[in-house]
């Protein structure tokens, strides 16, 4: 593992309002002894307005940081945000499915990609690069009292025309880490079902019709809290929870962690180190 | 991806053969004018007009979970994208217009420097939507929990001039 160089690709919410992904991130990350370096001179990934918008433009964003890694001879990418993942990735394939695109995007950019790199997420990097028993063996305060939903969303596992990294409909993986740390997880059904993304803000009755129905099969498995790896997910699930909480009679809060902050507190890193303050759910007595 | 009714779409919906497997799963089906099966269904025979100006190609959340279960391969929310994009460029009203302002106030902000900076974004979008309070309930508890950046992200060299040859901000 430490042969591949790995860079990191923060994107711009986990520089800004999820800052606390990137810090629970790169802790956890250390205490595992994993080398990353941040990509340096990273830009947007244009998120969900630049392809909904052109798909040259979102095409072009994310050409000029995948040139960059490769530049920078990074030959792995983490994106943690799920969406700038998504970006990424589905990017990258794009032009692996056609050579001739990626020759004349780079003309018309003035970049010289070769698609070299490997953008991985942050779930699939944990299960298939660190491995189970490397997390299991850091466990220093064990999650045993607490069962727990994990909600991927849909922009990790939802690429078109790529084989991913772990079931698209049902994906485990994060339920994976979560047993590694020593907790329960639920079986649900919401998993994979959307938390209405950009909506939040544009039309925020969806967003939270699509939330409430996320929270009440969550409460309705009687878990602790939900877990996330995703910063919209976050977002959509967390800072207006108490809000849709009152409009859809949900019976109780429940706390939303970064799947890093749940590994953190495992790890027994001090709280103060992981943004957990920075959640607005209040955080679980661990 | 050659197509064989019209050229701005990336995806060849000749494909499609009416399963409805789009529609069922779509997690914005309710609040459509036009359910996904049915824009690919006028689409594919032809005719675009009432695609273009649906409510669904602005509200779709762009989940990917009709192009994921696509029996034929349509990658569907990207023919969403194309349509948006038409719709654009055909100057017809969006009948969803904060949406086209969202997506058009973030490019413009990520153009500035390369990063978006969320505080001036957010900022311009209420305006641009005439509700200068959108939202604002949740920013003194973000401020508090210092998530809300004042300063702007750091610049990248070059950037502003390079990604205006792609996308002019008065788009």
């Amino acid at each position: 593992m430490e042969s591949e160089k790995l860079g990191f690709y923060p994107g711009c919410t986990l520089e800004g309002s999820s800052s606390g992904y990137a810090e629970s991130m790169l802790k956890v990350f250390d205490l595992l002894k994993i080398p990353i370096k941040e990509l340096d001179d990273w830009s947007c990934c244009g998120a969900s307005s630049a392809h909904a918008l052109d798909h040259e433009l979102h095409l072009a964003l994310n050409l000029r940081n995948l040139a960059l890694a490769e530049k920078q001879d990074f030959k792995e990418l983490l994106a943690p945000c799920a969406a700038c993942y998504h970006r990424l990735i589905s990017t990258n394939n794009e032009f692996y499915l056609d050579n001739a695109l990626l020759a004349s995007l780079n003309k018309q950019t003035g970049l010289n990609y070769q698609g070299k790199v490997k953008v991985r997420n942050i779930l699939d990097f944990l299960i298939h690069q660190v491995g189970i028993e490397k997390i299991e063996n850091q466990v220093a305060h064990s999650l045993s009292s607490l069962k727990i939903a994990c909600y991927y969303g849909c922009l990790n596992t939802r690429i078109p025309r790529l084989l991913p990294f772990d079931k698209v409909e049902y994906p485990e993986s994060m339920d994976q880490i979560i047993k590694a740390l020593g907790a329960e997880t639920a079986e649900w059904s919401y998993k994979t079902e959307c938390c209405g993304a950009g909506l939040g803000i544009t039309a925020e009755d969806i967003s939270n019709k699509l939330v409430s129905k996320i929270l009440l099969d969550a409460t309705a498995k009687e878990v602790d809290c939900i877990v996330v790896a995703c910063p919209m997910c976050h977002v959509n699930l967390d800072t207006r929870q108490d809000k849709i909480i009152q409009q859809f009679d949900i019976p109780k809060e429940i706390p939303i962690y970064y799947i890093t902050q749940l590994m953190g507190l495992a790890f027994g890193i001090e709280e103060q180190f992981l943004g957990i303050k920075q959640n607005f759910m209040p955080a679980l007595q661990i | 991806m050659v197509n064989s009714s019209f050229s701005y779409l990336h995806e060849n919906v000749s494909y499609c053969y009416q399963c409805s497997k789009c529609s069922a799963g779509c997690p914005v089906a309710d609040d459509m004018d036009l359910l996904p099966h049915q824009i690919i269904h006028s689409l594919a025979i032809g005719e675009d007009s009432e695609a273009l100006k649906s409510h669904t190609i602005w509200i779709c959340a762009g989940c990917y979970t009709c192009s994921v279960r696509c029996p034929n391969d349509i990658n569907i929310t990207s023919v969403m994208d194309d349509l948006r994009k038409k719709s654009i460029t055909l100057n017809l009203p969006s009948p969803k217009p904060e949406v086209l302002k969202f997506h058009r106030a973030f490019i413009k902000d990520m153009q500035r420097r390369g990063r978006v900076h969320e505080l001036r974004f957010m900022g311009e979008y209420n305006l641009k939507i005439g509700k200068p309070f959108n939202n604002i309930e949740i920013a003194p508890k973000m401020f508090l929990k210092r998530r809300l950046k004042v300063l702007p992200p750091k610049a990248i060299k070059g950037f502003k001039t390079w990604s205006r040859k792609l996308w002019n901000p008065k788009n």
